[in-house]
């Protein structure tokens, strides 16, 4: 047993840091902030050739067929620099394909993926915004071409820039996933503006939007099992971008009350500070805990992956806007200004809270599993 | 990273679960008598003193074997070992710093609980401020005469000796006039106070020395060295019940689900209360990340590794997490959570007809599970288990 990341996991961990330092200054998130596309596509394409992209797909398509350990290592890191752009719903979106889809799905979308020549997306939400894939309304009728998909999705990531969006809608068979082009007839893009200016989310109207035989992925009827796998996934990878963000907003407390001085000396010597600062570390060290556990789980296929998962998530969701909001209360007064940069931080773990379940839903999850 | 045992640990895993389902006694043992019985049939069998060295009686298996065994001794429902300060703290600091005769002395007697030990460190004006201690040892040239208080010393009554901080230097700095000694709590100049606590029972006593003698011979490492000595060998034991105490929090918590299953509000079991759910959610969520800490904890100890900071982060995310089970425990038991025993002493009838009693939460050597056979009672800790009190130090260190 060996909890400790391998040397090459340690050795992806440093370069993804050397990366992100690099080019995801606290500046340049900022002026991804105000681009209207919200992503840097020169940053995308050093992803690609980083072999980000392709890191959990399978070597056939370019991939490195690492594993969620591996991605989560990424996620981290890019949760602590608040780096924006498509990647998670991308690989997420990836790893969908790579269960479900066809030979020839998958030679249209992998490789394009890996060498980032396209982007994907999942929408997971409907109007009611309930993460359960039963509680699904958006419907697909069967016409003479294939399909005719209605309904509403809420709050897609990324949306605006992929290559295709994957949308689980009800048919007489049951769930079934739809790879749909995002500018087919009927299909409504609005954009929507959040809190944190680096996470950009849609809603994607569909009516009548027409989708040919091969655009269903996997069985039709088949979807919800694999949507649900897809959410433990996307829960673990949600938790570890977190977790990189409270990381990054501990230790910028921690730097701020080893400088900061009031009555003659540094905050960090009063009690009330170091008392906070302990706390928050405990929280971001059970965090690093949970999600690399989890992680590790759904490498392992371990009998308590999406326990694991749900408890990453719920943990972690807490943990994480715990630990930004104690952050931001050591820095006092100049941690609430737009031109210090604690917010992209903590703007980034809490638009991923409500992303993949929110807390509470992970806790009703966790209750079936453990007092069913 | 990779979390899977190693087919060593689970065959050692396995071996542990059938020697205690053969030799795990039917009673609890209850006398001090039974009970260092039940210790020696636990030391024998390799599961006492598993880390230290085999020069000295130990077993010198690993850390992870280790946390094995309180595990499997926490899913059988295993009496705790006793005299855990000692075989955990006082014996490693002797191993480290004691001289070749105090070894020969000291540690056999200790490993068997043969000499029950306990620790004079804290007194009523030095807590967490240790250093402040005024207990003086004054050297009298074959022996040291001691005085002072000592407080919160855990297995007073039954301890044979003490490891003893005492100011032998009242004019040097005051980390710096403080030695280390083995004191012999069986002679006329000690005398030990049990302290009741708000539970009611005594885990903790006081100690009086009023011209107490320490033998020269049981100074350990040099004079007014005690500060460096005392610090060195406190993290010692990290680590080794982090299983064990997992899996009684797990065995307390299907106790309380069974309870919420039980109990009713509105015509229907509080388990399919909404409120009542996400509460449990919660607490379970925390009590897998205990277990996953464990892990992490455990992997760099069976490397070789100082977990450093991370062993204070396990110890206050523990403590605290317990706090909070316990509440959640006490909201949704209501009355039936403060139930000690019923004015007769009668244990059944303390229980309501759906016996939620049952589920009531019991840690901290109390929650008792078989894996083969229930055994839904409680067991209270005593004294002599003090080094195992519920709830600062959860389980016992063998």
């Amino acid at each position: 047993m060996d909890f400790a990341f391998s040397p090459d996991q340690q050795l992806l961990k440093n370069s993804a840091r050397a990366f992100l330092d690099e080019h995801m200054t606290p500046a340049a998130v900022r002026l991804l902030w105000d681009d209207p596309r919200g992503e840097s596509e020169a940053t995308w394409k050093e992803m690609a050739q980083l072999g980000w992209l392709g890191l959990s797909l399978p070597e056939a398509y370019g991939g490195s067929a690492l594993g969620m350990v591996e991605s989560a290592i990424l996620l981290e890191e890019m949760g602590r620099a608040a780096c924006p752009g498509p990647y998670f719903p991308t690989v997420l979106a990836a790893r969908a394909i790579e269960e479900a889809g066809s030979d020839a799905q998958k030679k249209r979308w992998l490789s394009p993926i890996a060498t980032g020549d396209a982007r994907a997306t999942i929408a997971f939400l409907d109007a009611d915004l309930d993460w359960r894939p039963d509680a699904i309304q958006t419907r697909a009728e069967t016409t003479a071409g294939g399909w005719a998909l209605s309904g509403r999705k809420q709050f897609v990531p990324w949306a605006h820039v992929a290559s295709v969006l994957l949308v689980p809608a009800k048919t007489p068979d049951g769930l079934t996933l739809f790879l749909v082009d995002p500018g087919a007839a009927g299909l409504t893009l609005e954009p929507a503006q959040m809190m944190d200016p680096a996470t950009r989310l849609a809603s994607v109207t569909l009516e009548g939007t027409p989708v040919t035989g091969a655009a269903v992925l996997g069985k039709p009827g088949q979807a919800g099992p694999l949507l649900k796998a897809l959410l433990s996934r996307g829960a673990v990878g949600a938790a570890a971008e977190m977790l990189g963000a409270a990381r990054r907003c501990l230790d910028m407390a921690v730097g701020y009350a080893k400088v900061r001085e009031q009555f003659g000396q540094p905050i960090g010597s009063f009690q009330a500070i170091r008392h906070k600062c302990a706390e928050m570390l405990l929280e971001v060290e059970n965090s690093h805990a949970a999600v690399y556990y989890a992680a590790w789980a759904l490498d392992a296929k371990a009998e308590d992956h999406d326990l694991a998962a749900s408890v990453a998530k719920a943990y972690v969701g807490d943990a994480a806007r715990r630990v930004c909001g104690e952050a931001i209360q050591v820095h006092g007064g100049i941690g609430f200004t737009w031109e210090y940069d604690l917010h992209l931080y903590v703007k980034r773990a809490k638009a991923l809270e409500a992303m993949y379940g929110d807390a509470d839903y992970h806790r009703e999850l966790i209750v079936r599993r453990v007092a069913a | 990273m990779d979390l899977t045992y190693s087919p060593e640990d689970r065959a050692f895993r396995e071996k542990t679960r059938r020697w205690l389902d053969a030799n795990v006694p039917k009673d609890d043992p209850k006398t001090l008598g039974e009970r260092k019985a039940w210790h020696r049939r636990l030391y024998e069998a390799g599961y006492v003193g598993m880390l230290w060295p085999k020069a000295y009686g130990g077993w010198e298996a690993t850390p992870m074997q280790q946390a094995i065994v309180q595990d499997e001794m926490a899913r059988a429902g295993a009496p705790p070992a006793i005299n855990g300060l000692g075989i955990g703290f006082i014996g490693p600091t002797i191993i480290v710093h004691g001289t070749d005769w105090q070894k020969q002395r000291y540690l056999k007697r200790m490993l068997t609980a043969e000499e029950i030990w306990c620790q004079l460190y804290s007194e009523p004006n030095a807590g967490s401020d240790l250093a402040s201690l005024t207990t003086r040892a004054d050297d009298q040239g074959d022996h040291f005469r001691v005085n002072g208080q000592k407080i919160w010393t855990s297995s007073g009554p039954i301890a044979d000796w003490g490891l003893l901080l005492a100011r032998t230097d009242s004019k040097a700095p005051k980390h710096k006039g403080i030695s280390c000694f083995l004191l012999n709590m069986r002679q006329p100049g000690v005398e030990v106070r049990p302290l009741k606590q708000i539970t009611g029972s005594s885990l903790f006593s006081e100690v009086f020395m009023t011209d107490a003698r320490a033998e020269t011979r049981d100074l350990v490492g040099n004079l007014n060295q005690g500060w460096a000595i005392a610090q060195t060998t406190l993290g010692y034991e990290r680590g080794a019940n982090s299983l064990g105490r997992v899996t009684r929090y797990a065995i307390a918590f299907s106790q309380l689900v069974k309870a919420t299953k039980e109990l009713r509000r509105g015509g229907r079991p509080l388990l399919e209360d909404p409120v009542v759910r996400a509460k449990l959610g919660k607490i379970y969520a925390e009590l897998e990340v205990q277990r996953y800490a464990a892990l992490r904890v455990l992997s760099s100890l069976q490397k070789g590794e100082s977990p450093g900071p991370a062993s204070s982060i396990t110890k206050l995310s523990y403590t605290e997490f317990e706090k909070r089970y316990f509440e959640l425990a006490l909201e949704i038991l209501g009355p039936w959570g403060q139930l000690i025993a019923a004015r007769d002493g009668s244990r059944r009838s303390t229980r309501p007809p759906a016996s939620p009693a049952r589920g009531r939460p019991r840690f901290c050597g109390r929650a008792r599970a078989r894996s083969t056979r229930a055994r839904p009672r409680s067991r209270r800790t005593s004294s002599a288990n003090a080094s195992s009190a519920c709830p600062r130090k959860c389980a016992p260190t063998a």
